[in-house]
């Protein structure tokens, strides 16, 4: 069977099991994505290059905890988020929350606000917005990630993280106008 | 693909063939899952066993409370305390050791430690269970002894209130 046909999980199993290079495989599959993600963490390319590269290898070393049962996009996800808030907090240059920003109507707000002009500011504007509404916006729109798979990576609650998106959406709107 | 990402993959499947990266058996997150069980547990049983303590210790001395305060933090079994906060801090982290795919909120975690604790406490004091242990249970030897170190005269019947 023609590798590149397997699921994620598949690969792992086979990993795990049979064939230690394939992890190769999962590397390409997701080393793009995760460098984009990890970038819109730390906004540093260097960095998050080796974020992507310690999770790799974190994932691989502990790849036997993994339950296939589950999706491993979540894990490695979760993995990348990790090294970053540890990378982050080393070099404690995370971007304050705000809680000054006025989030009344925001649903009038955005009613007129199109997928595709979200997609530009999101990634014209990500660094001006607080991590906390950052990174969901992020998972979300340039991930294409679903509010369940980025409650599994982030760990909160589906109603946190759609809560989160929508602040995040008022904010970049306000901030992107500014510019 | 970019030289970096390129990089990352060599990087990562060169660090594999040379091993200097290993794959952990499953035994190990075994053990790790066990472990934290028993850690959790063992912080669970000796954090109960730590209120019957204070309870036993309050009443025995009668109703002069700064005496009783007093006798208290002079007698306690602070090794108790220690092992429990100790067993309560490995298996947390434990937990987030072995913790890479399962959804685990360590305040949840903490708030539901504190509550079955407090609740068992007051169980098993509601439930005169500190009476059994005394007299037939695996305990009397330990609590004979701390009461007999600590001058305390015990009688079940008599010091539940």
């Amino acid at each position: 069977m023609n590798d590149n046909l397997l699921s994620d999980e598949e690969i792992v199993e086979k990993v795990r099991s049979v064939d230690q290079d394939l992890f190769a495989k999962i590397i390409d599959r997701y080393q793009d994505k995760l460098l984009r993600y990890s970038n819109n963490l730390v906004y540093n390319e260097d960095h998050a290059s080796h974020i992507v590269q310690d999770s790799f290898i974190k994932a691989f070393v502990n790849l036997n905890s993994f339950d296939t049962k589950k999706k491993f996009s979540s894990w490695i996800y979760r993995i990348v988020h990790n090294e970053a808030m540890n990378m982050i907090k080393k070099s404690k240059k995370e971007v304050p929350i705000l809680d000054d920003f006025d989030f009344s109507s925001e649903e009038d707000v955005l009613k007129d606000f199109e997928q595709k002009e979200i997609i530009i500011k999101v990634t014209k504007c990500l660094n001006e917005i607080p991590l906390l509404y950052s990174e969901p916006l992020s998972l979300y729109y340039l991930d294409e990630k679903s509010y369940e798979d980025i409650s599994d990576i982030l760990r909160i609650p589906m109603g946190t993280v759609a809560t989160r998106i929508n602040r995040a959406k008022v904010l970049i709107k306000n901030i992107c106008q500014k510019n | 693909m970019s030289k970096e990402l390129k990089n990352i993959t060599n990087i990562v499947m060169n660090k594999i063939h040379e091993g200097k990266i290993k794959m952990h058996s499953r035994m190990y997150f075994v053990v790790g899952s066990l472990l934290t069980f028993v850690g959790l547990v063992a912080s669970v049983l000796s954090s109960i066993f730590l209120i019957g303590l204070i309870r036993f210790s309050l009443r025995s001395h009668g109703p002069m409370g700064e005496y009783r305060m007093d006798q208290l933090l002079s007698s306690f079994p602070w090794w108790i305390a220690i092992l429990a906060v100790l067993a309560l801090i490995i298996g947390i982290w434990l937990l987030r050791q072995y913790d890479f795919s399962y959804k685990i909120d360590f305040k949840i975690v903490l708030i539901v430690f504190v509550a079955v604790v407090m609740v068992s406490g007051w169980i098993i004091d509601m439930t005169g269970l500190n009476d059994v242990w005394f007299s037939r249970g695996p305990m009397p030897r330990v609590m004979r002894q701390y009461f007999q170190e600590n001058n305390i005269q015990y009688s079940p019947r008599l010091n539940r209130s």
